[in-house]
């Protein structure tokens, strides 16, 4: 269950102890300190050194940029991640756009491999699957980012391709079947 | 069977593991046994076996097999 803010064209979105607020000018170092860093870095695509001057041009370019949206994840008023959506076709708006591509890493070393990491993700995928209406989300990850496969898989999704480079593809029904137990436990309040 | 006994055949059961693999700084994610599908799984034995209802906050917060007991000694569950 998530709540949704709108404020013109931002989401705010809240659900399984995370909240979701759009990325802006003053979180961009703590975004490139956390993207150099050796475990987040490693698992990118491109792993390249990212400097201040190519920071603040992405940040331009994505504020501009209909087509991708990003999300700073804080957890209990801390920032501990980030997390995005892009529309898997050239020249198609995220907000209207069918297919997907997410991305997602954790900075907040306190975080990294624990279950709280899907808490992002599945806030996302409930707004994009239930707000959006997108039908479906297309992931690439390296074939050696065991890591990454195993998480994808918990949250539904199935691979399509299998080379260098792994694609995966997640159907709403396979994630709302797959992720009932993760939500359950990720959504408890607190009893005192 | 004493609490410490009862942990230790909780983490058995849910993560498949030798009894003697279960020590306090046994952390989650750091053996192949331990991954968030088994998280889960330990969870539930967990609050099957002690009777009590974690929270969000806690079931994050359980990150090693001491800071298990300690989560569940604010359940009144001493060890």
């Amino acid at each position: 269950m998530i709540t949704i803010k709108q404020q013109q064209k931002d989401f705010y979105i809240t659900g399984y102890s995370v909240h979701l607020r759009p990325v802006v000018y003053s979180d961009l170092e703590q975004l490139r300190e956390w993207r150099n860093s050796a475990f987040v870095s490693k698992q990118m695509l491109d792993s390249q050194y990212i400097s201040a001057e190519q920071q603040a041009a992405w940040f331009m370019k994505v504020s501009r940029d209909d087509s991708q949206y990003h999300w700073i994840v804080e957890y209990q008023g801390h920032c501990i991640g980030s997390t995005n959506i892009k529309a898997r076709h050239v020249g198609e708006r995220v907000h209207t756009a069918k297919e997907l591509e997410p991305g997602l890493y954790i900075g907040d070393p306190d975080y990294q491999g624990n279950i709280l990491a899907f808490a992002p993700t599945l806030a996302m995928y409930d707004f994009c699957f239930n707000e959006l209406q997108t039908q479906s989300f297309h992931a690439v990850v390296k074939a050696t980012n065991q890591a990454a496969i195993k998480y994808n898989q918990q949250l539904g999704y199935e691979i399509v391709s299998q080379q260098k480079l792994l694609e995966l593809s997640l159907q709403k029904e396979a994630y709302e079947r797959q992720t009932v137990m993760l939500k359950r436990l990720l959504s408890r309040t607190r009893q005192s | 069977m004493n609490n410490q006994q009862k942990l230790v055949d909780a983490f058995c059961e849910a993560l498949g593991v030798a009894p003697d693999m279960v020590t306090d700084d046994l952390t989650y994610n750091t053996i192949k046994e331990w991954d968030s599908t088994a998280h889960m799984i330990l969870i539930a034995e967990l609050e099957n076996t002690f009777d009590v209802m974690l929270d969000t906050d806690d079931i994050i917060d359980m990150s090693s097999v001491g800071k298990a007991k300690s989560i569940l000694s604010k359940y009144d569950i001493g060890f």
